[in-house]
């Protein structure tokens, strides 16, 4: 049998979604739904007094939820601070007040107008700034949610005594993950069973939630996964919310209770990219050897905790850059403010990070008058060197491969050695940026996570594979199949995938941090392997053919599973209390190669070439590999030149796709992907690493870097609009421009 | 979610005025801007009156003098492409061509791109804002970077249409009809500031519906072209634009207008600007001094200086790429 692991077939779930017949949760319905809806807070921060009914109103039909509904008021994540819905005071605009429910949706847009909270305002924190001073406290005495430092050799005193010293600051705001399709779930009770289906990445943090607020045990909750558009990590913690909304008010009502956001909605209420201010200081040698780092990372974390602790030190982790220091300190910080809780987003917490350090290291090459290019390869990290955490990088390091792959496929070279080209009243300008990514759960996390799949043995030479790594859009079933059917011997289109429902699939994670192929792709293999194994023994015991073999395993329900569970690598060792030690398994590289053309008289700015590379270890569909890159950088284009939230007193002002500005095919540059394999041992299909999202990092540093080859500006805090760059040009003029 | 309305087809030019005379009735021609602001709660409608079977509102035809009638339902993308419009005004094609993104300029109209409602965040969000009868203009105080620097007072929304600067600079009229007849207005004439109506973009009275739209002939020697800046290159609205028509004879400038988009409650003409090239050579010394002039009596908020600059750059650019012979204009 030909191996399927390494071709680009096509991708199973695509017919269906090209036809229009995949489902989507707003295409599920019930008999006797109803439709529910969400009442909000209009302030950032008050006193909650009730909710008062109209009674001029006829609320027959009518279900109306509030807090007093709810059996245990927490949305279980990393704290319990979150309230299912607000109860006593409210945190954040948009937050949850109260749910209606009713049969017509003309009616219940009626009914949640005749809602209305009784709130007595109080003073609101509204951005890091304010936060850190701290006058007004909404979290603990000084707003800080979580610290982490991080010291490898002598910290921040290794600055003393280095020939060069360069401090810097460094700011992203918020980013909208504009998933194709809104948050959305149905949910019933069946008895004390409670029922969702819906949008989702991460069935088994949703039946989580369910759990901690009913009082139920896991098989009294079945949490199944709609086809689902899009997730980006905005549908890693907030469906949990969604899926509780909707059993409370089928719980009251004794009806099936459909909850879809509008896009409106879903812009206002749900999570966004955390906003960072990085500052660094930075020791090195005359010749450009990097010495010290020092950084201290502030991150927005919003009004609930959530899961701002791991995105802080996915941050915190990764804001050396992949250069080697022989000493650093980070401090990491998450302050409380009273914006909707900041949450997962592709890349969790590096891009910001990474956005700092490589702005950074341009301003050291500024500083030493060297080529940004030479300076990073100086201080790449190689196979053998340590990073932060003093984790021995053994294998599978791309870091300078990438590097070179990008930089000769552009031309980086020349680019930048004719200085920017200023044809009329244009000018292009070339700009690197190196990036890494750690794969998989950080630090000891998948030990305590021991993800979990089963593959089946079917009659008729069939298998099918149990996971609750969910399909959002980047080809999951597509891809497992593959490992499945090589690792099996059998055909791709005899392999199935079970649709991620939690009374049948075992919980192999969350569908997050780069670990659906490397990590969970593994653990299919490994059971794969072995289902593969034990029919060539019962061929070889019993004489006959492998179908035939295959068929009576399928026939016998002790043989005809099996279920893994995943195994660390040996000799990994973390420990959290001092953040030394093993941090991921194994990291993805990249470097990125950004062409852009900036208008001199409207600083409109255009990305005219786009040069990735890339170590992905193993490319296993080649092809959706390169989407999964070129996506995340458009993702990653958008939030450097054109997607700013704006906000006023804690609300959102630009809530809809016209003026929230997400890139378009228009915006996309020409991309040349470049998918470089260093293989990592222990990944599936012959090495693959992560890759959903190590193409974030890269894009934003690497445009603001050609933007300033281009104009000269230097720009240092995210997003780059035409009036940011007119800004700073005019600063530039008056001679007050950036040190 | 759309509010309920009832919804009626007339046939007849005739019916479709008298329904849309009564109160709380909305013309829905391509309704990508009606549907909108239903479901943003921008208004209210009590019936929805749809043009789609009014087919002598479609249509694009040269007139018998040499100009060019333009039904009200013509679709930003048969105006775009209409090889009449693409020739001889230039300037209206890129305008229709530069609005919004394929699909919306295949179902959007001309007439309801010239009277499509601001996009101002506060005037389609939950603020009752001066506009919808409140009694501020939260802009102006407020986020602001969006919004005008010019023709401001009581609301700083800027008029979102890409056609409507092009029209004006071609001085086209519309054509408009109502129950009790039908009159034209200059398409100059059409837009009136937040000063003389704060609630109305357009000297339209209830009832009264733009039906056509006459250009006349493009002058002798007229070159003429928009260009818009913009956020990203596809569905976004001006950050600031200009719409250019100027005449050239014997190398001297005998006619310019320039009206500017995305910078004021209506589309702005720029008179300054136009008395600058007055009489001079098209070239970069005259472009350079009508751009300075383009931007007098800026009166910028807050937020939004930038565009000030913005404007003498987009006009110093286009007034350029027009004075370069070889350029298709």
């Amino acid at each position: 049998m030909a191996p399927v692991v390494g071709q680009a077939v096509p991708r199973v779930d695509g017919p269906a979604k090209a036809s229009g017949s995949a489902r989507y949760v707003d295409d599920l319905t019930r008999p006797g739904m109803l439709f529910g809806a969400t009442l909000r807070s209009p302030v950032p921060r008050g006193r909650l007094l009730g909710v008062d009914r109209d009674p001029s109103f006829d609320w027959s039909g009518v279900t109306v939820v509030t807090a007093a509904d709810v059996p245990v008021n927490v949305v279980a994540t990393i704290e319990r601070d979150q309230p299912v819905l607000a109860a006593g005071e409210v945190r954040h605009v948009a937050e949850p007040i109260a749910l209606v429910a009713c049969e017509d949706r003309l009616r219940l847009e009626r009914a949640l107008a005749h809602l209305t909270p009784r709130i007595e305002p109080l003073p609101a924190v509204l951005t890091i700034g304010e936060a850190l001073e701290a006058r007004t406290a909404i979290h603990g005495a000084d707003n800080v949610m979580k610290r982490y430092a991080i010291t490898k050799g002598r910290g921040r005193d290794g600055l003393t005594g280095c020939e060069v010293v360069v401090t810097g600051r460094y700011e992203t705001g918020a980013q909208e993950h504009v998933y194709i399709e809104p948050q959305g779930m149905l949910a019933w009770w069946e008895g004390d069973d409670a029922h969702v289906v819906g949008s989702l990445q991460c069935p088994y943090y949703v039946q989580k939630g369910i759990k901690t607020v009913f009082g139920l045990a896991d098989d009294g909750v079945d949490v199944t996964q709609a086809t689902t558009g899009g997730g980006f990590g905005g549908k890693e913690e907030y469906p949990t919310v969604v899926a509780l909304h909707a059993l409370l008010l089928a719980r009251k009502s004794g009806r099936p209770v459909k909850l879809v956001y509008g896009r409106k909605e879903d812009v206002e209420a749900t999570t966004k990219r955390h906003p960072s201010v990085v500052e660094i200081t930075t020791g090195c040698d005359r010749d450009g050897t990097f010495r010290a780092f020092a950084a201290r990372v502030v991150f927005d974390g919003g009004a609930y905790v959530t899961l701002t602790p791991v995105v802080l030190s996915r941050g915190a982790l990764h804001a050396t850059g992949p250069y080697r220091w022989d000493d650093v300190s980070v401090e990491a910080l998450a302050v409380a403010t009273n914006t909707p809780p900041n949450g997962a987003f592709r890349g969790f917490g590096a891009p910001q990070t990474q956005w700092a350090v490589e702005r950074h290291v341009d301003r050291i090459a500024r500083t030493l008058d060297l080529d940004p290019l030479d300076l990073r390869l100086r201080n790449l990290l190689r196979s053998g060197d340590t990073t932060a955490t003093g984790q021995l990088l053994a294998e599978s390091v791309g870091a300078q491969r990438c590097a070179d792959e990008a930089t000769w496929a552009s031309g980086y070279r020349n680019r930048r050695g004719a200085g920017p080209v200023v044809a009329g009243r244009t000018a292009r300008g070339v700009g690197v940026a190196c990036f890494w990514h750690g794969a998989g759960f950080t630090g000891s996390g998948e030990r305590y996570l021991k993800g979990r799949v089963a593959v089946d043995l079917l009659p008729g030479g069939q298998a099918r594979i149990r996971t609750a790594s969910t399909d959002i859009g980047q080809g999951t079933e597509t891809v497992f199949r593959q490992i499945a059917a090589d690792a099996l011997g059998v055909p791709m289109a005899s392999v199935d995938f079970a649709i991620p429902s939690t009374r049948v699939v075992p919980d192999s994670g969350p569908t997050v941090a780069s670990r659906t192929v490397m990590v969970v792709g593994s653990i299919v293999e490994a059971a794969a392997r072995e289902l593969a194994e034990r029919v060539g023994r019962e061929a070889e015991r019993s004489g006959s053919t492998r179908a035939e073999a295959h068929e009576r395993l399928a026939g016998t329900p002790a043989l005809a599973t099996c279920e893994k569970q995943y195994e660390p690598p040996p000799g990994l060792a973390w420990d959290d209390a001092t953040y030394t030690g093993d941090a991921y398994p194994v990291f993805g590289w990249g470097c990125d190669v950004a062409e852009v053309e900036v208008d001199l008289d409207t600083f409109e700015t255009k990305v005219t070439g786009f040069w990735t590379a890339v170590d992905v270890g193993r490319a296993i569909h080649p092809v959706l590999c390169a989407g999964q890159v070129e996506g995340g950088t458009l993702q990653a284009i958008g939030w450097a030149l054109t997607e700013k939230l704006v906000t006023r007193g804690g609300k959102v002002l630009n809530p809809r796709m016209t003026d929230y500005i997400v890139p378009t095919s228009l915006d996309a540059p020409p991309f040349t992907t470049l998918l470089v394999e260093e293989p990592y041992s222990r990944g599936p299909g012959g090495g693959a690493k992560g890759v959903g999202e190590l193409p974030m990092d890269g894009g934003a540093p690497a445009i603001a870097a050609a933007v300033e080859h281009a104009t000269s500006l230097v720009l240092d805090r995210l997003p780059l609009l035409p009036e940011d760059l007119f800004e700073a040009s005019g600063a530039a003029r008056s001679g007050g421009g950036p040190a | 979610m759309l509010p309920s309305f009832s919804y009626a087809r007339p046939r007849t030019l005739k019916d479709a005025l008298t329904r849309l005379s009564a109160s709380g009735a909305h013309p829905h021609a391509g309704g990508t801007d009606l549907l909108g602001c239903l479901r943003d709660g921008v208004f209210d409608a009590r019936e929805v009156v749809s043009l789609s079977d009014l087919a002598e509102l479609r249509g694009i035809a040269r007139t018998k003098d040499g100009g060019l009638r333009i039904g009200a339902l013509a679709t930003l993308a048969e105006l775009a492409r209409h090889p009449d419009v693409v020739s001889r005004y230039p300037v209206l094609a890129q305008g229709a061509a530069a609005a919004a993104s394929p699909q919306l300029r295949n179902q959007g109209t001309v007439g309801g791109n010239v009277c499509q409602r601001p996009r101002c965040w506060y005037f389609r969000g939950d603020f009752l804002c001066a506009r919808k009868g409140g009694e501020l203009c939260y802009a102006e105080n407020g986020e602001n970077e969006y919004h005008a620097i010019f023709g401001g007072s009581g609301c700083h929304i800027v008029h979102p249409s890409d056609t409507a600067p092009a029209l004006v600079a071609l001085g086209a009229t519309a054509v408009v009809a109502s129950a009790k007849g039908s009159r034209r207005v200059p398409m100059e004439k059409l837009f009136v500031l937040p000063a003389v109506d704060i609630h109305h973009e357009t000297v339209l009275a209830p009832g009264e519906l733009v039906t056509e739209i006459l250009v006349p002939p493009p002058p002798p020697g007229a070159r003429s072209l928009y260009r818009k800046v913009r956020s990203r290159a596809a569905w976004d609205f001006a950050l600031a634009g200009v719409a250019a028509v100027v005449s050239v004879a014997d190398g001297k400038v005998t006619n310019a207008r320039l009206v500017l988009s995305g910078v004021a409650p209506v589309p702005w003409r720029v008179p300054g600007a136009e008395r600058a090239l007055a009489g001079k050579p098209l070239d970069a010394a005259s472009a350079a001094v009508a751009a300075r002039a383009a931007v007098e009596g800026a009166a910028p908020l807050a937020g939004n200086g930038y565009k000030v600059d913005l404007v003498r750059g987009v006009v110093e650019e286009a007034l350029t790429v027009l004075a370069t012979p070889a350029t298709p204009a």
